[in-house]
């Protein structure tokens, strides 16, 4: 058993408050969810974990180790992998050697990447596409192939960051199943960033809400569908017309 | 579509690549051999030359897709060393006279000095790389700039050990275009060998989106460094190489001039292809070649017909702006010459936009 906690993470940029004091944590096996309106400061707070982003305040634990310091591909080495938003594959390479440089980065041989790569498409179930030009591949696909890339070398953690934006319901369902296998088959621990709050609460075991930085509510799904606060805060951001100091945030986190 | 048939493939799909350059590469050299004309052999001399400097050039410009204009500083660095070891003692003891003893008593052939050339560009590529690796865009590019004008300031001052801006002459001349075949062909292989490698994949990766790559556990200073010491190798192998085909060196002999041809070289034929690197060479030194002979005049019948001088130059720079118009991501784009023709029609990648054609690793 592996567990990923951020403690008391806060992130200042000039003297804006992206996160404040928020508290997170994600065992093996277990899926937990981050929502929260636009701004709120989720993918913030992946990119703290994974390494692109320090804490101004508070500290990233794996398995009781502090992470503070160590570079993105560092981070990715001891077992946390993530996707982007928007999928940023290597739109020039073909799916199979997407995956595969997951595996030469985390130290394989190329032979033995290129065997792990064609596995891993199976598992995902993207094997038809090994050889396409990640280029060319419909939005749907590339999600698949981002997680794919990211599962190679069998993280301990992967944390996506909205996987399902732009899918129809029918694909939303697909990846939810591929998601329970993650954590289910692989052990994997996964914490899932999604606007879609139908599948977080469809699939987590635990939810964490961010408002403006800070955490406003977290339990099981039960409960979050329950709260106040929750309901106040999607309803009170109705789309972007926020105040003016989230959409700062918002365009300091891009 | 059909699952990859076993791992050791990579190699074996992608290998027909340097095995047809090698063979154009070896047409022009039977050329030379047979039509038997001295300049006609010293120009096929030349453009094997070019190819090392333009594929050196690739082997780090073109995976890394950091622009350097500071390579040719390892070709200097090359071409010193074939000075240092190759010329007759008594000539260095007066031209150089603050060499060494062990370096001033050495006498050895050319094609060790293009290999010691070759590591002791290697070595500055380490120590150099290990420092300017960590900058990426253009403060990479600045970096690079800003070491070629440190070597070159060095060179042309240090008198005791590279006689100054003074020409080093007595560097045995080859004048035969087998060995600069031979190292052309090599250094195509060791470019191939390096894109298809681990680190080669990785770099290409991290050149397309360096935050992904980041994310995939790639060490992105690491993979530079590595193409970085590689080309740097070839470049020191081209200049020492270029000091044997013209037996003196002089600091200037490598700085902006090479500079900016062998990168127009790279950029003509397609930064991101190796095809594209010594393509781009064959095409733009025999486009100047021929230029030349029409300047010098050329008899038709009774008469003879000759472009006024500096002809040259303007349509050199004429086809360049045409190449780059047509085709922006240069002859080749990303994509390698494997023998097929339709490159253009790609099922799944539709558009003159080259940039999102396949690299080498497809087929």
């Amino acid at each position: 058993m592996s567990d990923l906690r951020a403690d008391k993470v806060s992130v200042a940029f000039a003297g804006l408050k992206a996160l404040s004091d928020v508290d997170l944590s994600v065992a093996s096996g277990q899926i937990v969810g981050l929502i929260g309106p636009n701004g709120a400061g989720k993918t913030t707070l992946v990119n703290v974990l994974t390494g692109f982003q320090a804490a101004t305040e508070g500290a990233v634990r794996l398995d009781g180790q502090p992470l503070s310091g160590l570079k993105p591909h560092e981070v990715r080495r001891r077992g946390i992998a993530r996707t982007f938003q928007g999928g940023r594959l290597f739109r020039d390479l073909a799916v199979i050697d997407n995956l595969e440089v997951t595996g030469v980065g985390l130290g394989q041989s190329r032979a033995a990447a290129l065997a792990e790569a064609e596995a891993m498409l199976d598992w995902v179930g993207i094997a038809p596409l090994a050889d396409r030009i990640a280029g060319t591949l419909p939005y749907t696909d590339e999600r698949r192939v981002a997680i794919g890339r990211a599962l190679m070398g069998r993280p301990k953690f992967l944390l996506l960051d909205e996987p399902a934006a732009g899918m129809s319901a029918a694909e939303a369902q697909d990846l939810s199943a591929l998601i329970r296998r993650i954590a289910g088959e692989m052990g994997c621990g996964v914490l899932l960033i999604e606007h879609n709050v139908g599948l977080v609460l469809g699939l987590c075991d635990h939810i964490v809400v961010l408002d403006s930085g800070a955490t406003i509510e977290t339990g099981p799904p039960a409960a979050i569908r329950a709260s106040e606060k929750v309901r106040h805060a999607y309803m009170g951001t109705a789309a972007e017309t926020d105040l003016p100091v989230l959409e700062a945030g918002l365009e300091v986190e891009a | 579509m059909a699952r990859r048939p076993s791992t050791a493939s990579v190699a074996r799909r992608t290998i027909v690549t340097p095995v047809l350059l090698s063979v154009l590469l070896v047409i022009f050299a039977l050329a030379a051999w047979a039509a038997g004309s001295r300049p006609f052999n010293q120009t096929v001399i030349d453009i094997f030359l070019q190819v090392i400097f333009v594929v050196g050039l690739y082997t780090f410009i073109g995976n890394s897709g950091v622009i350097s204009f500071g390579h040719v500083a390892f070709a200097c660095l090359g071409g010193y060393v074939a000075a240092w070891t190759t010329i007759k003692p008594m000539m260095k003891s007066s031209a150089m006279p603050g060499l060494p003893d062990w370096l001033m008593q050495m006498e050895i052939p050319f094609w060790a000095a293009a290999i010691a050339g070759a590591g002791f560009a290697a070595f500055w590529a380490l120590v150099f790389g290990a420092v300017l690796m960590r900058l990426s865009g253009i403060a990479a590019s600045i970096a690079t700039f800003a070491m070629l004008a440190m070597v070159n300031s060095i060179y042309s001052n240090w008198d005791s050990v590279t006689a100054a801006t003074s020409s080093v002459v007595g560097i045995p001349i080859v004048r035969t275009v087998w060995p600069y075949l031979v190292a052309a062909v090599l250094s195509v292989f060791a470019a191939w060998a390096f894109s298809i490698s681990r680190h080669g994949l990785a770099l290409r990766a991290a050149r397309d989106e360096p935050t992904a790559a980041a994310a995939s556990g790639v060490d992105i200073p690491r993979v530079r460094l590595v193409a970085f010491v590689l080309s740097g190798a070839i470049m020191g192998a081209g200049g020492a190489l270029y000091a044997h085909s013209i037996g003196l060196v002089t600091p200037d002999t490598f700085y902006l001039g090479l500079t900016f041809t062998t990168l127009s070289m790279l950029v003509v034929g397609g930064m991101g292809s190796l095809s594209g690197a010594v393509i781009g060479v064959l095409i733009l030194s025999s486009l100047i070649q021929i230029l030349r002979w029409l300047e010098a005049g050329v008899a038709i019948g009774e008469s003879s017909f000759a472009l006024p001088g500096g002809v040259q130059e303007i349509a050199l720079g004429v086809v360049m702006i045409l190449i780059l118009m047509f085709r922006p991501a240069g002859i080749m784009g990303n994509s390698e010459w494997t023998g097929r023709l339709p490159r253009f029609a790609k099922p799944g990648a539709p558009g003159p936009d080259n940039r999102s054609q396949p690299t080498g690793d497809q087929t």
